[in-house]
This record gives structure tokens, C-alpha cells and sequence, in this order.
């Protein structure tokens, strides 16, 4: 079954060899669309095979787990893998029209489908340390799309961004490097039995705060976020569009991940330093967008505060939050990506994305409106769509959990992103434009507008679908959060690929107790 | 009274009814391109269609049947598509299409040429669908969703004429306090929900005791009275209303003046059973209706603005109707019940009568009124009759739930004060009906003037047919109130209070009662105050404005400030500041978790120190140490760099890991010649340090953290772990072909890795190339071009001695790559360390006779080194597959082909060979990146491979 694992993988990979040898020609850009198309095939072969079979594991090298590495994937990996092959699609359309030859040039479309493998790889990876391999694939990968403009600001935010995410990925290799004196181990099912076992848990517990600290930097949490306003308002369009939504997370998967699955021992502590930094990321995310003027940036802003749910499902780790993190999880990726990808055709349309600068767009670009309207509401957990039922189950497992401040800093929180939303909605969107431009999309060329309009319709239709009929999606999530909080499937499944050997090890490590 | 079942019934037409205004919200889209009058009649006529299906059900309702219908939607989370028709539904259901159905006569009329009609249909069918699912919803969630809706509806309905900044700043208040108490909502029906155990109205209704009693209910009650009170526009929540009378009138008289802000009321009086008749209840919300009533009914008093008068006139009658329902009785719900529905008819005229006089005169500012009387006198006399009504004059509708409301209030103390009540009522009363008169007697009594804007007459007759009618139906409903409105008083009280409510006949004449007194004084009260109107307008105006929309403004401003502020203070874009922070929260999250345990020292004994360790410790730690003293000269740093870089080398050698140490070498002195490259280009000196104590602080914070890994090292290195190391000595050799078992973890059993790695490598040296093509094309280049070198350059750049020794070494340079690579898999090598060898081997030739020289003789771009490496390397794990086998699964075998002796080939040296490419290709680009920056600061560029060569006879030329 392994293929089934490494395709979504060997895709992205091979597109981008065929987009960079092919980089001067206009061929490049449609590689990219094509090879985006096939992985999203891929993804779902494998989603149709892990909702058929359940966890599905695969050696990579034939060695089996934990000698060699292992590609693994439960529900939450394969949604994870789906709806990262829908945003490279419909950002590799976009792009189409988004990105300039010079870029181009550059190997913009090489850069980014490396990008969309190492988040593919980071998602189905089953072993820290290739963890850690699909994280710098992505950090370089996307340093290069940042700076792939030159300008200064970008330079500047670039500069901040890998810095800042180096170091976060230092401190991620040192605790694998810890973890690894300790158990003697890579494999993540394998460290799930074996860290338990450990005598010195408040070492272990150490550890995870290191890793905590390293993919909250990923994730952008409080305090930790500063890198992503200062560099996600700088690239192409489509960049931050895949950026505001597949990169930051990935550092929530991976907390999720190793939050449920190995350090689960002192939960009393990690999981409450979770609640809080939850809540701060949250209020201070919002905070910071009401003060900002700039599309981009108020939109770059609301990625933190979004994040700050997804954490709070984790932190308060009942069944119910966690469905409410897969889902909020999944919702937003598909929005935040939407509204960047809307930020782009406004600024094309008006030439600018400093609200004080623009306008109009309703009145001669009504579709767009429409467009921009469905992710914005839906970000703002407006029913009938995607956002509210987000929403509403983290609120209410915080309710359930008795965890009063955090939900009504959940629900204050949300009344603000409505302020934000509504701030962009009357500024760009109701004000007339300050200098009488009437932005009309006609004006573009016919092969841009639906380039740039295509792949918005397409996630925008996606969040009507999941609001008005998320009883599939609930469900999913269910199931998924189901083996998040019994990991024994997921263990069971890359340990016993040989199954003799695996039970094995497992009563080795027993005996050893 | 017991509480009476009532009977149940399914019906799906009532989902139809509930689904007609939303199908009835795609025609006028569609309709729009043949007219507004075809739009606005495609919109009645599904509004005319649902309110007829709902009149075909009233005779059951009001039999006291219930008419249920449910579709699931999401039963896990308690959720489900459920509707049901009572009789309170009913009474609402009929004001929001009956209203509507005026409203959208009436809009045909309003809206000009101008105006985008289709839009507008669409947005008022989205709203009345919104409302009607609010009133026929049976799950609480799903009321929950048509609330959020009706509050997006009215966002983009209150900012309709977007071209007015206060019809934006208006609905994005409107949305922000609404959408925030419907958030609190969602909170309170969540805790109500739990605390009932059912999301289902039927179920939670019967639990009223349960409900009460639960720890639950306060929050619960908290939550949901938010939720209620910024829909319903109750003090301090009152601000928004009338700032959302930026909407076209229309708007204003449908959604907030007849149904949507009714909403909060209809909520109240939906879980009255199950929420009201509590001390806490009675205090928030008779009180906070109460407050609502005067307060509202003074400010608009006051107001210039015959919209504003009246958006401030309708705060306060919502205050009255919740104040009855804060009073928790049957009786008084009964007369909030029948107020809603009188509001509903004097109010809805009213707005429509002041749209036609701003429609007719071009203005609503009352200062620039008076005299229409005799110039619209229809529509003086519409005004005329609901103003009345709106004061509580006998014999309109108004007065019959005026006077019972005011005697409702005798029947309460508050705060064991029997008067309070009275006479605050008494006092509202006395206010409600000074503006009404002032209403009339301002804008059409009077002299008729001459300067008005423009010359009002009567509309034509479809815009005053519906105030008409409501002011007929202000006096029918005023003389025949038993007969009209009886039934579905009861019908609507009955199924606010679970049958609790007895009826009383309504009628005009009580005879002398207190509240005909109470009456009476508000009546010469008012009189009296709208006497004194000018002198005390003044004085109301020298009050100093203090309105909650200012506080609103201001604590959003300051909010935003604050915030802007904060994220300045914290993101001022120094990226030691990010690093602080972020090693200041690794510390403390760390020492937190290492000072939960007891740690003990570790069991295995430590290794003896020789004299070598020592001294490369030494070594290492005073290398370090000089590096932080001497920061500053960049070329030193590089220096010590180099010495830091060789002990970790030597200690791998030392600890018997030569592939490491080899590895680790041919690392440093790449990236050292790279370094050293780029160095050439930046200021040989750091800027002006920090100030002392700042770098003592960053000093500190990075010393703790340094220690912190120290400690923790520590104490890992002296216990003993299970280590899955020994399968990888055991299976190097039978299972992955090789005796290196370095190399054989490189390419085999952790081929993934490094697969991954060099493609991070690969996509590095692009990232370089691409950040020096844009740097060379920005403002950089400028300077770069100005550039000068700080030292000066060595006459003889490419010496004669260092070509031909160069040339010398590339041949045993690139053998030992070779052998290197070749042996790698059974002898410490491989294809990493081999690419380096020849990447420096070839990095001499460059730095012997410059770049361009050496350039001219590859055949083969850089690009393609890195991206055939990664395809080869690709490829071979890909091949894995076609053998059946996974990803990078390796295959070897041995071979004997005379006269050499056996040898092995393994799919791993294929894989190999993909990394040697991209590690050779990389290094290379990055080098073609840094001299192309070199080309730019104008170096010359040489043609021939030395400066001086002895063989020609003169000096070579050289082109820049």
C-alpha cells in the first residue's frame, strides 16, 4: 500500500524537477496547474483508502518501522493532504495570472511546488526526524518564493521570517536530538509506546516544551508570532495566499500531532500552558488587526487569532474540541487562502491594498464582492457557512469543559474579526474609490479574469458546501478525532507492518519495564 | 394553572412556508431587467404565498395545535432543521410577511431610477427569510443561524446607499454590537441547551424548574439577555438603531422599527417560560426596559431628525414591551404580546409617512418643516392618526396597550418602592406622547413656509396605500380590539406562557382607573412640555452630548489604539527583540516544566579527560569566547569560525566517526570560501554596538539558554538508553549491501532524509540565485556599482604559481572525488563528501583564474546539476516501485567482469550519484551568484586563465 503514500509525495516532487527545467517557457505555469491536478487525484485515492481501511502505513526503503522511516497516514493526515492539493490547485491557477515572467524565471513554479511536496511531506511523515527534513524543504522553499520579487520590503520581511523560523527549527532539531537520547528512537508510534515508559517524565515534559516553543513558532502563537505580520503582506498573491494557508499549519498538525500522540503524560501542564497561550493568540491576533489599515495585513493578522481556536480545540483535548480543531482546521485553510487569493484581483483591480486607497469595488465589481463576502463572513463565523460551525463546536467545548474565560474570549474574538471584516467590506469594497477609479473586472484580460476568478469561485463554493452541509464534514472530523485520542490504531499499524516484529518490540519494550 | 400540552401536528408545508422567502430572494435578480415593477412584484408574490400558506394554518393554531416539521441536519451536534408553528410563531409570522408585503409595495414607490432595485428585493427576501426562520424554529440552534443571518441581511440593507459614509460607519456598528450579542447568544443557548439537556424549544420549554435551579442559569440568562438586548436595541446597547436610519426607509421601517428588532423580544418571550419569573429576571429586564423606555423616549424628544425622532421613539416602546415581559407575569406578557402588534401598525405607517415627507420635501429636518397639513393633506392625515396611536390617544390601538401597561406597573414594587414603577412609566408616558405631538404639530401644523427644498405634495397613491391601510387598521383595531385582535392576543400569550394566560376582553373604556389617571397627567404633561419645547431643547443641548454611540466610538477608538500600540511596541521590526522574546519564552516554558520533577544524577560513569580533550576544549570554548568579544571585524569572526568548525571535527575523529568528521571538514571549508566571497562585499565592520546594558541583557538571556542545553545534555549523556543503533550494525552489511553503516543510513535505511536534504540544498542555491538577480536589479545595484574595495587589491589577482598548481591538483583533486563517492558505501566517503571535494577542487580553479575564465569552460549549467541530481535520485527510489517494492528500496548484487577483480553495484550508488549532482551543482551556483555581484562592483573580468603568462609574449588583456 505504500504507493498510495509516496505518489502524493513523488508528484510535487517530479512537477517541480519538469517546472524548473521548463522554467523560461510559459509551459512552466500549466506543469504546475497539471502536476496540482494529479496530486489532488492522489489525495484522493488515499483519502477513499484510509476512510476504506482505516490507518494506512508504508516503509519507505522496505525497512521496517522504527529502523527505517515510515509515511503514515490517518484521517487527519489524509484531509491534511486533500485540502493541501485543493490550495496548490487553485493557487497554481491563480498563479496563471498572478505571477510575473521574471518570477517565472526565477522558478517560481519549482519553488512552489517543492513547497506544496514538503507540506505533503510534513503532514504524512511518521518520523520526527523526517519531520524535520519536510520542514526545512518548506522553509527553504518558501524563503525562496518570499524574496523571488526583491524588493526591499520583501527582502526585509524575508530576512525576518527565515531567521526566526531557523531558529525555531534549531531548537525543533535539539529536542529531537534529546528525544532520541532518551528513547533511542525516531518513530512516532514507536516513541508514543516507549515515552510513557520513561522513568525522568518531567525530562520528557521538558522536551515537549521545546517542541511546543518550536512549532508554536511555526504556527504563530503568542508570543511567537511576530515573524508572520512582518514578511506575509510582502510576496506575490499567490504565495501568501498558499502561505496564510497551508504553512502555519503545518506547525498546528505537528502540535496536534505530537500533543496527542507522544506527550500526553503530563497533560496537566503542557495542555494548560496550551489553554492560555490559546486564548492570548486569540485576543492578541485581533488586537492587532483592528489597528491595521492594509488588507493584506489585517488578513495576516487574523491568521494568528485563527490559530489561537485551532490550539484551544487541542488544549482543552476532549473529544468534542478536537473534532473542533480538525474541523476549524480544515475550514480555514480553504478560507484564508480565499481571502488572500480576493486581496490579490482587488489590488490588481484598484491598484493598491491600503484601504485608504481604494475602493469601489462593489459597485463595479459586484462578483468579487460576492466572493469576498463568503470567506470574510465565513472567517467571522457568520451561519450558514464553514466558519460558524467551527466556531460553535470549539465555543461549546469550552463551555462543556467549563472553561468560561476562553469561551468568551472565543466569542469576543469573534465579534472583533466581524469589526475587521467589516472594515475591509466598507472600505475597499462599499466606499467609492477616493480618486474615481470604477474597478471592473472586465478590464482585465479574459485569460487573467478567469485564471484569478476560477479558483476563488471554487474554494468560495467549498465553504458554502461545508456550511450548509457539514453534517459529513462533523462526522469526519469525529472519526478522525476519535483516533487522535486512541492513537492504538495509529501504532499499532506502522509498528506491526511486520507484524510479528512489531509485537515483538512491543513486548520487548514490556518486558523492559 | 397547569401547564397545558398542546397538540402536535407535522406539516411540511411549513417548511415551505419557511423556504418561500428565500426562493422568493432569487426572482428579483432575475426579474430586474423588466422593471422594477416586475422585481418588486416577483418579490410579493412569494411573500403574498407564504403568508397565505401561513393564514391557512392559523385557524388549527389558534385551536391551540402546534404544526410541527423537521428535516435532519446535524443531529451529532444537536442540531436539526426542525420548525414548528405556535401561536406566537403565528402572530409574528403574520406581522413580518404582512408588514413585508407593505413594504415591498411601498419600496416600488421609494426607490428612484437610481437605486439598484434588484439588489435591494434580494437583500429584504434574505432578511425576511432570516426573520421568519427565527420565529418558526423548534431546535435553538437553528434559530441561532437565522439570527446571524438577519443581522447580516441588515448590514448590507443599512448600507445600501454605500456612497454615504454613514450608511457604512451605520451598518458597521449595527453588525458589530449585533453580531456581538449574537455571539453571546450562541454562548447562552449552548449553556441553556446543557442545562435542559435538549436543543429542542418543545423539550426545554417543559423544563422550566430544571433550568431555573441549574448553576447554569444565571451565565445562561446573562448570555441570552446580551443577545436579546443589542438585537432589540436596549439600553446601553441602544446606540446602533438609530445610526442604522442611514438605510433607505424602507429598511427602516421594516427591519428596524417593525420585525428584526423585535427579534430580541420574541426571544425573551419564546423562553419566557423557562427563564422569566426569577428575582434576577424581574430586575434585568423590567429594569433595563424600564430605562430603556425613558431614556428613549427623552432622546427623541429631542431629536431634529424625523427618522431619529422616531428610531429613538421605537428604542423606547421595545423598552416597554420588555419591561412587560420583565414583569413575569402572564398578564403582563399578555400585554407585551398585544403591544408588539400595535407598535407594529402606528410604527410602520409612521416611518413610511416620514420617508414620503423626505421623498416629497427633500429633507427630514423637523427645523425646516411645519405647515404640510394643508399641502399633503393625506398623508398629514396618515401621520396624524398613527402619531396618536404612538401617544396613547384614545381611540386608537396605541391607547388600549397603554393603559394597561400602565396599569400593569401599579401591580409590582421595585426595590420594595411601590411608586417607582408608576411613576417612571408615568413619565415615559408623559414624554412618549410630548414627541408624538411634537411629530404633528412641528412638520404639518402651522404656517405653510417658502422654503421648504422642494415643494411637497402627495405621492402618488401607491406609495401611501400601505400607511393608509395601517391607519385604518389603527383605528379598526383601536375601536374593535376584542373582535380583531383577541384571538391572536390569546392565541400568542398562550404560547408565550405555556397556557398560562387568561384573557381579558380588550376595550377602549375601563371607566376611572389609575392608569386612566396616570394617563391623564402624562397627557398635560406632555402638553406642557411641548409648550416649553424651545427653552428646554436648549437646555438639553448644552447638556453636553452623552450618548452611548460616543462611548462606543471612543472605546473602539482607544481599543485600536491601544492595539496599534501594542503590536508597534511589540513588532518594531528588530529582529533581536523577535529573538529575545522568543528565547525568553523557550526558557520559561523549559525551567517550568524541569522544576516539576526531582532530577537526579545520572548512572553511567563518565569518560576519564585526556590531555587532547582538554586542550580542544580549551580550544573550542576561548575560540567561542573571542567570536563574542571580537564581533565586530567580520574577517576575524570568520577565522575563528573556521578554528570552531575544525575541533568539531577532530572531536568526531576523536569519538571514531570519520565520515562525520570528513563530512564536517569539506562543510566548513566550503561554506568558509563562500563566506569569505560575500564577505568581500558588506562593510568589514559591524555597526555601532548596542548600548552595555542592553547587550549584558541579550548576554544573559543567551547564556541561560546556553546553559539550558548544557544541562539537559548533561543529563542525558550520563544515563544509558535503548537505542534501535544495533539493527543498523547488524543489517548494513546483509541488508543494505554496504559496511559503512554511516553511509548506508545516508542512502538506505534514511535515504528519505536525505533525499528531502538535498533537494532543501538544491532549492538553497536557487534561492541565493534568485535573491541576487533581484538584488542586481533593485537600488542595490547602485551602490554595489559605486562600490569601492576597503583594502587594496593585490596587483597580480590571478598568480601565475596558483593556476598551474590548480591545474595540477583538479585531476587527483577529482580522482580522490571519485574514489571517494566510489567507496563510500563500504569505507567512510560517499556521494556527499565526494561532491564537496570536487566542488572545492573546481572552487580553486575559480579563485585561480577568476570566474569567468573557468565559466566559459563548463559545459553544462549549474541548474541542471541540481535538478538531474534530484531527478536521479528521485528516479531511484522510484524505480523501487516498479519492482514491487516501496519508495528508495534498495537493490545491490555482485558482478564479475574479467579482469577485475568482483565488485558490487547497488540501486544506492544511482541515489548516490543524485546527491554528489546536487551538492556539486549547488556549491557551484552559489558561486556564479556571489561573482556575478563581483561583476557588478566592476571587477574585471579575465580572459585568459592567468595574469601574466610567460609563454605569450605580452601582457594578456583583459575586458570589464
Amino acid at each position: 500500500m505504500s504507493w498510495v503514500l509516496s505518489i502524493p509525495l513523488a508528484i510535487p516532487f517530479l512537477t517541480a524537477v519538469a517546472c524548473y527545467l521548463t522554467r523560461d517557457t510559459p509551459r512552466a505555469a500549466w506543469i504546475s496547474v497539471a502536476g496540482s491536478a494529479l496530486l489532488l487525484a492522489a489525495s484522493a485515492v488515499l483519502m477513499a483508502q484510509v476512510l476504506a481501511e482505516g490507518v494506512i502505513a508504508g516503509q519507505m526503503g522496505g525497512w521496517r518501522a522504527p529502523f527505517g522511516i515510515t509515511l503514515v497516514a490517518d484521517l487527519l493526515s489524509a484531509v491534511m493532504v486533500v485540502i493541501t492539493a485543493i490550495t496548490a490547485l487553485a493557487v497554481a491557477v491563480y498563479a496563471l495570472a498572478d505571477v510575473s515572467a521574471v518570477q517565472e524565471r526565477m522558478g517560481y513554479h519549482a519553488l512552489f511546488q517543492v513547497l506544496i511536496a514538503g507540506v505533503t511531506g510534513a503532514f504524512l511523515t511518521g518520523d520526527l526526524f523526517n519531520l524535520y527534513v519536510w520542514f526545512e524543504v518548506m522553509l527553504i522553499a518558501s524563503f525562496g518564493l518570499l524574496v523571488l520579487g526583491g524588493t526591499r520590503e520583501q527582502l526585509d520581511g524575508g530576512i525576518k521570517y527565515v531567521t526566526l523560523n531557523l531558529v525555531s527549527t534549531i531548537l525543533f532539531l535539539s529536542g529531537v536530538g534529546l528525544l532520541y537520547g532518551m528513547t533511542g528512537t525516531l518513530n512516532m508510534a514507536d516513541l508514543a509506546v516507549t515515552v510513557p515508559r520513561l522513568e525522568n517524565q518531567a525530562l520528557v515534559t521538558v522536551v515537549a516544551m521545546m517542541f511546543m516553543i518550536a512549532f508554536g513558532v511555526k504556527a504563530a502563537l503568542f508570543p511567537l508570532f511576530f515573524w508572520l505580520p512582518a514578511a506575509y503582506h510582502t510576496p506575490a498573491f499567490s504565495v501568501s495566499a498558499v502561505f496564510a494557508g497551508l504553512l502555519t499549519k503545518v506547525g498546528v498538525y505537528a502540535l496536534i500531532r505530537m500533543f496527542t500522540l507522544v506527550f500526553t503524560g503530563d497533560t496537566e501542564f503542557t495542555h494548560t500552558i496550551l489553554l492560555w497561550v490559546a486564548g492570548f493568540t486569540m485576543v492578541t491576533g485581533v488586537l492587532g488587526a483592528a489597528a491595521q489599515q492594509d488588507f493584506r495585513k489585517i488578513l495576516s493578522f487574523h491568521i494568528v487569532s485563527q490559530i489561537g481556536y485551532m490550539i484551544l480545540g487541542l488544549a482543552l483535548l476532549t473529544p468534542l474540541a478536537i473534532v473542533g480543531a480538525v474541523f476549524y482546521l480544515v475550514h480555514h485553510i480553504i478560507v484564508k487562502a480565499n481571502l488572500f487569493l480576493v486581496s490579490g484581483v482587488a489590488n490588481r483591480l484598484t491598484g493598491s491594498t491600503e484601504l485608504g486607497r481604494i475602493g469601489g469595488l462593489y459597485a463595479s465589481a459586484p462578483l468579487l464582492a460576492v466572493l469576498f463576502l463568503i470567506p470574510a463572513f465565513s472567517l467571522a463565523g457568520f451561519p450558514p457557512l464553514s466558519g460558524f460551525w467551527a466556531k460553535y463546536v470549539v465555543v461549546k467545548a469550552s463551555l462543556d469543559a467549563e472553561a468560561w474565560v476562553l469561551a468568551a474570549a472565543a466569542l469576543v474574538v469573534g465579534a472583533l474579526t466581524i469589526y475587521s471584516m467589516t472594515k475591509i467590506w466598507a472600505e475597499a469594497f462599499w466606499k467609492p474609490h477616493p480618486e474615481g477609479h470604477a474597478p471592473v473586472l472586465s478590464a482585465l484580460p479574459a485569460r487573467d479574469r478567469l485564471a484569478l476568478v476560477t479558483p476563488i469561485a471554487a474554494l468560495a463554493v467549498l465553504t458554502c458546501v461545508i456550511g450548509l452541509a457539514p453534517e459529513p464534514f462533523v462526522q469526519f472530523a469525529e472519526r478522525s478525532a476519535a483516533q487522535l485520542i486512541d492513537p492504538s490504531d495509529y501504532v499499532a499499524t506502522v509498528l506491526g507492518a511486520d507484524a510479528a516484529e512489531g509485537a515483538a518490540r512491543i513486548a520487548a519494550l514490556e518486558a523492559r519495564e | 394553572m397547569g401547564i397545558a400540552q398542546p397538540l402536535s401536528q407535522t406539516d411540511p408545508t411549513l417548511a415551505l412556508i419557511a423556504a418561500l422567502p428565500f426562493i422568493g430572494a432569487l426572482f428579483p435578480g432575475l426579474m430586474i431587467r423588466a422593471g422594477r415593477t416586475a422585481c418588486a412584484a416577483s418579490a410579493a408574490a412569494a411573500t403574498l404565498a407564504a403568508l397565505i400558506l401561513l393564514l391557512t394554518r392559523a385557524p388549527a393554531v389558534m385551536g391551540g395545535t402546534m404544526i410541527e416539521a423537521r428535516i435532519g441536519w446535524m443531529p451529532q451536534i444537536g442540531l436539526e432543521a426542525a420548525l414548528r408553528l405556535d401561536g406566537l410563531g403565528l402572530m409574528f409570522g403574520i406581522m413580518i410577511l404582512g408588514v413585508g408585503l407593505l413594504i415591498q409595495l411601498y419600496a416600488r414607490w421609494y426607490l428612484s431610477r437610481a437605486d439598484q432595485a434588484g439588489q435591494f428585493y434580494t437583500y429584504l427576501m434574505l432578511f425576511q427569510g432570516a426573520m421568519l426562520g427565527i420565529v418558526l424554529s423548534e431546535n435553538v440552534l437553528l434559530l441561532l443561524v437565522f439570527w446571524e443571518l438577519t443581522s447580516l441581511s441588515s448590514f448590507l440593507l443599512i448600507g445600501y446607499w454605500r456612497h454615504l459614509p454613514e450608511g457604512r460607519q451605520g451598518a458597521r456598528m449595527a453588525l458589530t454590537v449585533t453580531g456581538l450579542g449574537g455571539l453571546a447568544l450562541i454562548g447562552g443557548m449552548l449553556l441553556l441547551a446543557q442545562a435542559a439537556g435538549s436543543t429542542e424549544l418543545t423539550e426545554i420549554l417543559a423544563r422550566g424548574d430544571q433550568v431555573r435551579e441549574s448553576p447554569l442559569y444565571v451565565p445562561a440568562l446573562l448570555l441570552i439577555l446580551v443577545g436579546c438586548f443589542t438585537k432589540s436595541a436596549q439600553f446601553p446597547f441602544h446606540f446602533w438603531l438609530p445610526h442604522a436610519m442611514a438605510a433607505p426607509t424602507p429598511v427602516s421601517a421594516y427591519l428596524h422599527s417593525a420585525t428584526m428588532v423585535k427579534a430580541g423580544i420574541f426571544l425573551m418571550a419564546r423562553l419566557w417560560p423557562v427563564l422569566a419569573g426569577t428575582e434576577i429576571w424581574f430586575y434585568l429586564v423590567a429594569t433595563t426596559g424600564l430605562v430603556t423606555m425613558v431614556i428613549g423616549a427623552a432622546i427623541a424628544l429631542f431629536k431634529d431628525d424625523l427618522k431619529a425622532l422616531l428610531a429613538f421613539s421605537t428604542v423606547s416602546h421595545l423598552g416597554l414591551i420588555t419591561m412587560l415581559l420583565g414583569f413575569g407575569t402572564a398578564d403582563a406578557a399578555g400585554v407585551a404580546i398585544l403591544h408588539i402588534l400595535m407598535h407594529v401598525m402606528f410604527k410602520a405607517a409612521l416611518f413610511m409617512t416620514a420617508g414620503i415627507v423626505d421623498h416629497e420635501a427633500h429633507t427630514r429636518d423637523i427645523k425646516r418643516l411645519g405647515g404640510l397639513l394643508s399641502l399633503m393633506p393625506i398623508t398629514a392625515a396618515i401621520a396624524i392618526v398613527t402619531a396618536l396611536s404612538m401617544a396613547g390617544m384614545i381611540p386608537f390601538n396605541g391607547f388600549i396597550s397603554k393603559e394597561l401597561m400602565l396599569e400593569e406597573t401599579t401591580h409590582f414594587a421595585w426595590a420594595g418602592s411601590d411608586l417607582a414603577l408608576p411613576v417612571a412609566a408615568t413619565v415615559g408616558a408623559l414624554l412618549s406622547f410630548a414627541y408624538s405631538l411634537r411629530f404633528i404639530a412641528h412638520v404639518f401644523l402651522g404656517p405653510v413656509r417658502d422654503d421648504y427644498p422642494h415643494t411637497p405634495h402627495d405621492p402618488p397613491f401607491g406609495m401611501y396605500a400601505a400607511p393608509l391601510l395601517l391607519a385604518v387598521a389603527v383605528i379598526v383595531t383601536g375601536l374593535f380590539s376584542d373582535a380583531t385582535l383577541g384571538a391572536l392576543q390569546t392565541a400568542a400569550a398562550d404560547a408565550t406562557t405555556n397556557g398560562a394566560f387568561e384573557y381579558h376582553t380588550l376595550k377602549l373604556w375601563h371607566g376611572v382607573t389609575p392608569a386612566l389617571m396616570m394617563s391623564g397627567v402624562a397627557a398635560l404633561g406632555g402638553l406642557l412640555v411641548l409648550a416649553f419645547h424651545a427653552p428646554l431643547a436648549r437646555g438639553w443641548a448644552a447638556r453636553g452630548p452623552f450618548f452611548a454611540k460616543d462611548a462606543f466610538d471612543w472605546g473602539m477608538e482607544k481599543a485600536a489604539a491601544a492595539a496599534a500600540a501594542a503590536t508597534d511596541r511589540a513588532h518594531d521590526g528588530a529582529i533581536t527583540r523577535y529573538l529575545a522574546i522568543f528565547a525568553i519564552a523557550t526558557l520559561a516554558a523549559g525551567a517550568g516544566a524541569f522544576a516539576i520533577g526531582n532530577h537526579g544524577p545520572g548512572s553511567r560513569p563518565p569518560v576519564p579527560v585526556t590531555t587532547v580533550d582538554a586542550v580542544g576544549w580549551a580550544l573550542l570554548v576561548a575560540a567561542t569566547l573571542s567570536m563574542l568579544v571580537l564581533y565586530r571585524q567580520r574577517l576575524l569572526v570568520l577565522v575563528l569560525l573556521g578554528i570552531v568548525g575544525l575541533i568539531v571535527s577532530l572531536a568526531f575523529v576523536h569519538l571514531s566517526a570519520p565520515d562525520l568528521a570528513m563530512t564536517q571538514v569539506s562543510v566548513e571549508v566550503v561554506s568558509i570560501i563562500l563566506l569569505l566571497l560575500a564577505l568581500n562585499f558588506l562593510p568589514q565592520t559591524d555597526p555601532e554596538p548596542d548600548p552595555l546594558p542592553r547587550r549584558l541583557r541579550d548576554g544573559a538571556i543567551a547564556a541561560a539558554v546556553g546553559l539550558g542545553v548544557g544541562v539537559l545534555s548533561w543529563m542525558l549523556m550520563t544515563r544509558d538508553f535503548e537505542t534501535i543503533s544495533g539493527y543498523y550494525l547488524e543489517n548494513a552489511k546483509p541488508g543494505g549491501g554496504g559496511t559503512n553503516v554511516v553511509n548506508v543510513i545516508l542512502v538506505d535505511f534514511r535515504g528519505f532524509d536525505t533525499f528531502g536534504e538535498i533537494i532543501v540544498l538544491g532549492i538553497a542555491a536557487l534561492a541565493i540565485f534568485a535573491l541576487v538577480e533581484a538584488l542586481l536589479d533593485g537600488r542595490a545595484s547602485a551602490r554595489l556599482a559605486n562600490w569601492r574595495p576597503a583594502a587594496p587589491r593585490a596587483a597580480d589577482r590571478h598568480p601565475m604559481m596558483m593556476v598551474v598548481a590548480t591545474r595540477l591538483m583538479m585531476p587527483i583533486s577529482l580522482t580522490v572525488g571519485g574514489y571517494i563517492f566510489l567507496r563510500g558505501h563500504n569505507e567512510p566517503g560517499g556521494g556527499f563528501i565526494a561532491g564537496l571535494v570536487v566542488a572545492i577542487a573546481l572552487l580553486m580553479q575559480y579563485m585561480a583564474s577568476g570566474f569567468a575564465w573557468a565559466q566559459e569552460r563548463v559545459r553544462i549549467p549549474y541548474h541542471t546539476f541540481i535538478g538531474l541530481g534530484v531527478l536521479i535520485a528521485g528516479l531511484t527510489g522510484i524505480g523501487a516501485w516498479f519492482a514491487g517494492y516501496p519508495f528508495l528500496t534498495s537493490w545491490y548484487d555482485y558482478f564479475h567482469i574479467p579482469p577485475i577483480e568482483e565488485f558490487e553495484l547497488a540501486s544506492a550508488m544511482a541515489f548516490d550519484l543524485g546527491v554528489f549532482l546536487t551538492v556539486v551543482g549547488a556549491v557551484m551556483l552559489a558561486l556564479y551568484s556571489l561573482s556575478r555581484i563581483a561583476r557588478r562592483t566592476g571587477e574585471e573580468v579575465n580572459v585568459e586563465a592567468m595574469d601574466y603568462d610567460p609563454s605569450v609574449e605580452a601582457p594578456t588583456g583583459r575586458r570589464t
